[in-house]
């Protein structure tokens, strides 16, 4: 399909900018909100006086819900970061000739390891790491390495055999196919799976609160722990809104339509 | 001119091809034909190295294949194959750069060279130069196949049962396209197929193969009457031989000057296959038929007799 | 392709040197007078010394030298090699608590060290390699894993006592039993009801295009929200729902406990549970309802004899993402007081015990590979022979 069917980039400046909002504008929406509630949480003590009328303190204040919010994307950024890139790369290196000897392995570890539950993974790596953000980081790490390895390999294998064949008789070489004809070609599939891997991410994390990280799990964990309805409530919606954000980021990338 | 020495594959225990020898002249049309799995393809496929040979030489030119680096040998070579192999992320022009991209065309010859594929090709640049490739037909997509392989204008052109996939029909225009393309362009072809019309329409040789081996090579017409073995003849067809044969012959070659009698009502045109005259005949229960040229005027006359193969003196 | 056959199988020999190595540098178990204190850590070679940790390497070379020329003959023993050294691990185990134990310290406990952990993982990769490569089925996967399971059950019922794992255990056997009745009840009512209301909700979506529309985009919505988060959203609106009503707190319901659990989890099991079978009515070939109706079925025995029939494995498939991912997060809902499995591990968090945390995540894992394995056998089934 054309680009211009489907995604209405016309001639001039203010029409590409109203296009290029149209495209954006939910994701955009979903994060003013996120940072509005970020920063201006203050502002609801009525709102939340209402759930927790008889306690002294309903806004959470141990730490800045900035800091919260921003340990919480960073902790998932670099596990996501540091799993697409060793996913990928693990998922193409087997996939080579030099690998291939290792694709059946990989492929049944993806596929079962998908299975663990999260929080299982989560809770093994705090006896073999230690409290803290890089027991996090690793088990998030690992983890998220799951769907992306699958994906990967279904993306590369999904490619019709003629288009591959095609492409070496044509005497493209090996890296020039991977560019140009692989990865463009299972950019999708890959995508997918990079985002289940975030979205999974993001939720793990805030269960890490329980295992000394501090992100925005910690008000629903204190709010548990002190009995404060409005705690929680503060967080539950703060990654509420982060994962929605993210996620409808990632459905607008992936929104550019594929050909073929 | 490309040559083979005594080649042979083995995959595992298994021998795909079995010391076959072939060569193919500059500007031939060799087709390979064989029941599926006789290593037609596999033989096709070592020519540009997709496979590598286990034992013999492959040379073209005169020179062996493996002197070659293998990516620049096949950026040499047009390869078409059944399912096109375009690729589902790029254009029909984009897909057609494909070889003079990787050769470093600037630009501007690239465009240009692809635009007149597309009109060798009877596709209309407007039309189809920024279509994806599902969106063309399978004729349309296979002729873009087609443009691709030729567009750095090898001189050899490798083609794997390129036209298999397509409805009957379609193939045949396909074929006839092919023909025209052949007597302009002048390519050495190798032609794989397992439809024996399709090869005996097209090739100037034919090779026919069975169990990793060469059984019979020769013109079609040769093959045709000293069919090497029963599994020849049952390939050309067996009884259907005669009509294969009429099918190679003119309408041109047969036709006698107008006799002392009236012009025949039913015509048939002097460049139709012998085979349609005799249809025509059958179906009007007609022994003569009146031979036009292009422009409908009568220039002879056939009859069953001399179709039969009174031989013109 | 001889000559590839007849090549090393790199998998098998990069696993098991990793698997050497780390027998020969890590610690294998630690040893503590009781719980608090942490214990102290030993080596393979200094619990019986060298020669006898170099001897327990041997089937792990032998297994080795066999996949430096694999054919199907030697990956068959290299497979009954690693059986019998994962069945071998647990009575090692026993030898080492004779060796280490202490009589006059009836509370010491036997820790498991990082490198069984590490030979246990990798041990496990090597059965999976040598599974995919002599082309045998799951089932047989598992079945190879009974004299494993029955020698940690030997181990464990007549020498294991000081493993740290089996103290917390004993510590706790009926809560441990009522946790995972309770894990298993929890999972199977939110899946069952889920299963229900995905059966209607796919129904009405195949009749109503704009509720399909409006439906997905809502359940993915559910679906993309933190567990956490969600447990703790429906935290305040049931809290105050069953502080107005008292028939509903009579019930059980309130702000924690299983209520908000069992919501959520009913909330994350709709949208595979919706797909899936709105996908597998969806997905039957058209050509085959033409043919039941050009039979002369009746649009209800189309849809019940052939329609239903055919999509059962599909939604069978969305059963078994359910359930698995049920069983993660129902673990989660502990945190809000949904008892199950979750309780331990948050309680081993809590007190810095970490055999505890394992207690609470090895059956987790377990019960979720069982499921996988269980409902994924049921589906294939059904798919082939049409009805089990």
């Amino acid at each position: 399909m054309n680009e211009s069917d489907t995604l209405p980039v016309p001639r001039g400046h203010a029409s590409r900018g109203i296009a290029l909002w149209r495209h954006w504008s939910v994701p955009l929406i979903w994060l003013a909100l996120l940072l509005a509630l970020t920063f201006g949480m203050s502002q609801l003590e009525a709102l939340l006086r209402l759930i927790e009328p008889d306690t002294r303190q309903v806004l959470y204040q141990r730490t800045s819900l900035a800091t919260l919010l921003g340990q919480h994307v960073f902790v998932v950024a670099v596990a996501s970061v540091l799993a697409i890139v060793l996913g990928v790369g693990g998922a193409i290196a087997v996939t080579r000739p030099a690998g291939r000897d290792f694709l059946p392995l990989v492929a049944q570890v993806a596929s079962i390891g998908q299975t663990f539950p999260p929080v299982a993974v989560l809770a093994l790596a705090v006896p073999a790491l230690g409290f803290g953000t890089l027991p996090i980081i690793v088990a998030l790490l690992l983890y998220g390495l799951l769907p992306i390895v699958r994906n990967t390999l279904a993306g590369l294998s999904g490619i019709d055999p003629g288009v591959h064949e095609a492409a070496r008789g044509m005497g493209m070489t090996r890296g020039q196919i991977l560019r140009q004809v692989e990865l463009p070609l299972a950019a999708p599939v890959i995508f997918a799976g990079i985002r289940t891997s975030v979205t999974i991410n993001i939720a793990t994390a805030a269960i890490g609160a329980t295992v000394g990280a501090s992100n925005l799990g910690d008000p629903i964990i204190s709010g548990i722990v002190n009995g404060n309805t409005a705690y929680i409530v503060q967080g539950a919606l703060l990654i509420g809104l982060l994962a929605i954000t993210v996620d409808s980021t990632f459905e607008r990338l992936l929104w550019r339509p594929m050909t073929g | 001119m490309i040559e083979l020495f005594d080649v042979t594959k083995r995959f595992g225990s298994e021998t795909a091809v079995d010391g076959i020898s072939l060569r193919v002249e500059k500007g031939e049309f060799c087709a390979l034909v064989g029941t599926s799995g006789c290593g037609k393809s596999t033989t096709l496929r070592m020519i540009n190295r997709l496979i590598e040979h286990s034992e013999g030489e492959i040379h073209l030119d005169g020179q062996p294949v493996r002197s070659f680096n293998e990516e620049l040998l096949r950026r040499r070579i047009g390869y078409v194959i059944q399912n096109t192999g375009l690729f589902p992320h790029w254009t029909v022009a984009r897909n057609i750069g494909l070889v003079p991209r990787l050769l470093k065309w600037p630009r501007g010859k690239i465009q240009a060279r692809t635009d007149e594929l597309l009109g060798l090709l009877g596709l209309p640049r407007e039309e189809f130069a920024d279509k994806y490739p599902h969106q063309l037909s399978g004729g349309q997509a296979q002729r873009v196949g087609v443009a691709r392989a030729l567009a750095a204008d090898p001189e050899i052109l490798l083609m794997d049962e390129p036209f298999g996939a397509l409805d009957p029909i379609t193939r045949q225009t396909l074929q006839r396209e092919l023909q025209d393309l052949q007597a302009r362009l002048n390519k050495t072809v190798v032609f794989v197929t397992h439809d024996m019309d399709e090869a005996l329409a097209l090739a100037d040789r034919l090779v026919v193969m069975h169990q990793g081996r060469i059984v019979q090579q020769g013109r079609p017409i040769d093959l045709l009457h000293d069919p090497v073995d029963a599994f020849v003849e049952s390939l050309l067809g067996g009884m259907d031989r005669g009509l294969k044969e009429a099918s190679l012959t003119c309408v041109s070659e047969r036709m006698a000057p107008f006799g002392p009698r009236l012009l025949a009502s039913e015509r048939i045109p002097y460049r139709a296959p012998l085979s349609q005259a005799l249809s025509v005949m059958l179906w009007h229960r007609v022994e003569r038929l009146t031979v036009v040229d292009d422009e409908d005027i009568p220039i002879g006359e056939l009859s069953l007799r001399r179709l039969l193969g009174a031989k013109p003196s | 392709m001889t000559t590839e056959r007849c090549s090393p199988n790199w998998v098998l020999l990069c696993l098991m040197s990793a698997g050497l190595l780390a027998w020969l540098t890590l610690e294998a178990v630690s040893i503590a007078p009781n719980r608090l204190v942490a214990g102290t850590p030993h080596r393979a070679h200094e619990v019986h010394g060298w020669w006898a940790a170099l001897l327990a390497g041997l089937p792990m070379l032998g297994v080795m030298v066999l996949a430096w020329r694999p054919g199907t003959r030697r990956l068959q023993a290299a497979l009954a090699l690693v059986v019998g050294l994962l069945v071998a691990m647990p009575l090692w185990l026993a030898t080492a608590v004779m060796a280490l134990a202490d009589p006059d310290i009836p509370q010491a406990r036997l820790g498991i060290g990082a490198s069984l952990w590490l030979l246990l993982f990798l041990w496990l990769l090597v059965l999976i390699e040598l599974r995919t490569r002599l082309n045998l089925s799951r089932a047989f996967g598992w079945l190879l894993l009974l004299p494993v399971v029955f020698a940690w059950w030997l181990s464990l019922s007549f020498w294991l006592e000081p493993l740290a794992l089996y103290r917390e255990y004993q510590g706790r056997s009926d809560q441990f039993a009522s946790a995972i009745a309770y894990h298993l009840t929890l999972v199977g009512a939110a899946v069952g009801a889920s299963l229900l209301l995905g059966i209607v909700l796919a129904l009405c979506m195949r009749r109503y295009a704009g509720m399909r529309k409006a439906g997905f985009g809502l359940l993915n919505v559910v679906q993309t929200i933190p567990s956490l988060a969600l447990f703790g959203l429906l935290l305040a609106p049931l809290a105050w729902l069953s502080a107005r009503f008292d028939w509903l707190a009579s019930m059980g319901v309130s702000g924690i406990g299983w209520a908000p659990a069992w919501l959520a989890l009913v909330g994350y099991s709709l949208l595979p549970m919706v797909r899936n079978t709105y996908v597998a009515l969806e997905g039957v070939a058209p050509a085959v309802i033409e043919s039941a109706r050009g039979m002369g079925m009746s649009r209800r025995q189309t849809f019940l004899q052939v329609r239903l029939p055919l999509a059962l494995p599909v939604v069978l498939e969305g059963v078994r993402i359910t359930t698995v991912q049920a069983i993660g997060l129902t673990a989660v809902a502990a945190l809000i007081g949904a008892g199950g499995l979750g309780t331990f591990i948050f309680q081993g968090l809590g007190q810095a015990a970490m055999d505890l945390v394992l207690l609470g995540a090895l059956p987790i894992i377990g019960l979720a590979l069982v499921a996988d394995a269980l409902l994924g056998a049921l589906a294939e089934r059904l798919r082939h022979g049409g009805t089990p």
